[in-house]
């Protein structure tokens, strides 16, 4: 009795100060993956990644390959954006390393006695890790951008040629750029998500990266277009990416944003796997 | 004193069994392997993946059943037979002479496999026995027959150019010349149940112009026919039997629906000269569906488990400091590197060998249901030899990458940079390869340790006289099967030996 009676204290200091808890969580999370040797070093290869195979990849397409400059339809938002889809590697690492590395060293132990309520243990990480991702991958996009911008114009992508320079102005760039990161984001959290479900860096890692890569490998082989058509939907990069597509939209078997849902739900389905083993699993 | 002795008893109990204690590290390896659970579990997913994902794309995938298929040539293999033939009829033995005037392209360049000369066929059927002499505008004088023999004349030959075939029972005989007086032989072949009476004649042909056009996320292959009109004077046929002159018929042969009807072809005389536009060509029309590497994509799924394990299986001994009592049990580090090396890679052989052959077993009578099936295909046996390498080679190249995951491991000592190391070679070039220019692909697909996967390809008769559409993303090899083994061997030899030299500087 006595006990509960002297634990009042700090449930009360807890209670008055509800925001003020929630602020030191973030704050303790926000140290923890800072502090990692790792974190600085993977955000600066997501970035450099996007940017520097965005800048490849835009630099390897010329109109002098179209029959003309005006037939190349080619989609130039999309083009600079492409690196997007090697720099989210070290997204995928940081965000798993982030909820991997603490139950790798014992760390969990720790952060569940400082805080016993689990879920929002889960959901605290989840959104620091997601923050930092954004603002990597703002970065990056922005990065990606800024380097299509210049060297668009000397592969014969001018505006005379049906190509004005990339602006976020122009609605449908803002809209693939913003959304590229917003992929990344959602990236992030399917990471945190299996990463809390595995426990193990190694494995979560690899089925992040199969359920990304592996899925669109293996669509090329089923030839039946309704069935190609069908996997397209449902890889959750294959839909993602389609929030890059500034042309031909009417034939993009999704509309961008639904295709970025698609990839929400993976990353809901996996936060919501994740949450419920980590709250009834022992740590 | 007393350490001495020790030591010299532990020297002399390790000489003693030296022979023995390298089988005893592999057994240590593979209790360490066995006897956690999770891997197993992994090894066992593996395989349930590899044959699930190989059985649910063999489901998704449709070709077209009942189609009526190629014409079969001689030799039991698919062909393409569409020429305009202008002919007579011939008795016994004897020969065709014609010289060629002139070869143009109708509307544009000509294709550089454009064939016009002379030619001796069995019959009118599509697919029936023939030799041909003909100039083509990009590879001079060529003898051909049956669709898959090809004998090079005088490589730069142009138009006005003599050519001549002769029969003499089951041989024919192909001979060319300048001038019309001076002639050469280019070569003799046989055509083993040539029947006595056949048909010879001139013919026409020009093959479909494959155009391959790539830009970043597309590519489209476009096959357009083309057409050629060629001149010839000077028309002989010569009968040992001399009978009545037969007069001369013009038909366009197997004309597919391919080829829209302006283009079948035709023929005029007019004073000795025979003007006569064909489309289409005379060659084998090897598949361009390899129905054991379709039957093979789950391992795509399957060899990423593997490394994970192999990565692991190393990685993990660092993290919990095992890998320190195991150096101390055994101090020869290479030994160790060694060990581990062999029991991962068996295991991955064992456990690929398990789920590449039941991925086939399973996937391939799927396939044949959905179309993949004779005439239009040719349906290859568990008991062929390309397919059981493709599934002995798939299950080598899981257990190369498992070396390659467990080097990766040994040298970066940590799990994550060890898998990213591995999988992004392997998984990046078969995403991007399709946005590249085709020379970049092909090289791409061929410097990377995914040129493994090459192994798996059946159908390798590709002939360099038939332009075929081989796409490095839809695993196809111009090298063949070994050389992309070759590279992934190379790469493992190379990781193997860095890890190798890393475990014997550093501290562990």
């Amino acid at each position: 009795m006595n006990a509960t009676t002297e634990a009042e204290p700090p449930a009360a200091a807890i209670g008055c100060g509800r925001g003020h808890n929630l602020r030191r969580a973030v704050h303790a999370e926000w140290t923890k993956l800072r502090t990692v040797p790792s974190t600085p070093w993977l955000v600066v290869a997501a970035v450099a990644f996007t940017v520097a195979a965005s800048a490849a990849l835009t630099a390897s397409v010329d109109t002098s390959l179209c029959p003309s400059p005006l037939e190349c339809h080619e989609d130039t938002t999309k083009l600079s954006l492409g690196g997007v889809q090697f720099g989210q590697v070290a997204i995928v690492v940081l965000a798993v390393l982030a909820i991997t590395g603490e139950y790798g060293t014992g760390m969990i132990q720790t952060t569940l006695a400082a805080r016993p309520h689990r879920a929002a243990v889960l959901l605290t990480k989840a959104a620091v890790v997601t923050a930092t991702v954004l603002a990597a991958g703002t970065l990056g996009v922005l990065g990606s951008l800024a380097a299509g911008r210049a060297i668009l114009p000397g592969n014969g992508f001018t505006a005379a040629n049906g190509y004005p320079p990339l602006s976020l102005a122009d609605g449908p760039t803002l809209r693939a750029a913003a959304g590229s990161v917003l992929y990344l984001g959602l990236v992030a959290l399917l990471s945190v998500g299996v990463g809390t479900a595995v426990r193990d860096s190694a494995g979560a890692i690899v089925t992040v990266l199969t359920l990304l890569y592996v899925f669109p490998v293996i669509a090329t082989f089923v030839t039946d277009p309704q069935w190609h058509e069908r996997l397209e939907k449902l890889a959750p990069m294959t839909a993602g990416l389609m929030i890059q597509a500034t042309r031909g939209l009417e034939r993009l078997p999704l509309r961008p944003w639904a295709g970025l849902a698609v990839l929400a739900a993976y990353a809901g389905a996996a936060m919501l796997l994740g949450v419920v083993l980590f709250a009834t699993r022992d740590a | 004193m007393a350490t001495t002795t020790a030591d010299r008893h532990v020297d002399r109990h390790a000489g003693w069994d030296g022979r023995d204690s390298f089988g005893r590290l592999v057994l240590a390896e593979w209790t360490k392997l066995r006897s956690v659970p999770r891997w197993a579990m992994a090894m066992l997913a593996a395989v349930v993946l590899t044959v699930l994902v190989s059985v649910l794309t063999a489901s998704g995938s449709g070709y077209g059943a009942g189609g009526p298929g190629p014409p079969i040539g001689p030799d039991g293999g698919g062909v393409t037979d569409e020429f305009y033939f202008v002919h007579q009829p011939l008795t016994g033995d004897g020969g065709v002479t014609a010289k060629v005037l002139s070869q143009t392209g109708v509307e544009g360049e000509s294709h550089e496999w454009a064939k016009a000369g002379v030619i001796i066929k069995e019959s009118t059927e599509p697919g029936s026995q023939y030799a041909a002499m003909m100039i083509t505008p990009g590879h001079g004088v060529r003898l051909q027959s049956n669709f898959t023999t090809d004998r090079a004349g005088s490589e730069a030959a142009t138009t006005p150019r003599w050519l001549r075939l002769t029969r003499s029972g089951t041989s024919v005989t192909g001979y060319e010349s300048a001038d019309g007086a001076n002639w050469t032989q280019v070569g003799t072949v046989e055509l083993p149940s040539l029947p006595r009476r056949v048909e010879v004649g001139l013919f026409v042909a020009s093959p479909f112009a494959i155009k391959v056009e790539r830009q970043f996320g597309s590519g489209t292959v476009g096959a357009s026919p083309t057409s050629s009109t060629a001149r010839f004077s000077d028309v002989v046929v010569t009968a040992a039997q001399p009978g009545q002159p037969a007069p001369w018929s013009d038909q366009a042969i197997g004309g597919s629906d391919r080829v829209p009807e302006s283009l079948l072809g035709s023929a005029t005389q007019a004073g000795g000269v025979f003007t006569v536009t064909g489309s289409g060509d005379i060659a084998p029309n090897p598949q361009d569906v390899d129905g054991v590497r379709q039957s093979l994509t789950g391992v795509s799924i399957g060899v990423m488990v593997i490394i994970a394990v192999a990565v692991l299986f190393i990685t993990s001994e660092y993290r919990r400091g095992m890998i320190r009592t195991t150096f101390a049990a055994s101090p020869r580090r290479g030994r160790v590197l060694a060990a581990k090396a062999i029991v991962v890679g068996a295991t991955s052989f064992v456990v690929g060998l398990v789920a590449s052959f039941a991925s086939v077993l399973l996937a391939l009578p799927i396939l044949r249901a959905n179309g993949l099936a004779p005439p239009a295909f040719q349906v290859p046996s568990l008991s062929d030899g390309p397919v059981l390498r493709a599934i002995a080679g798939t299950a080598a190249v899981l257990a190369l990458f498992a070396v390659v995951g467990l080097a990766a491991g040994a040298i970066l000592r940590r799990s994550p940079g060890a898998i990213i190391v591995v999988v992004v070679p392997l998984l990046i070039p078969q995403l991007i390869a399709g946005a590249l220019p085709l020379a970049a692909a092909r090289w791409l697909m061929l410097a990377t340790p995914a040129a493994g996967f090459s192994i798996q390809q059946t159908v390798e008769q590709r002939y360099d006289f038939v332009s075929s559409i081989c796409l490095p993303e839809d695993g196809c090899f111009t090298t063949g099967p070994w050389v992309g083994f070759g590279v992934l061997c190379a790469y493992t030899a190379v990781a193997l030996a860095a890890g190798f030299w890393l475990l014997r500087r550093r501290d562990a």
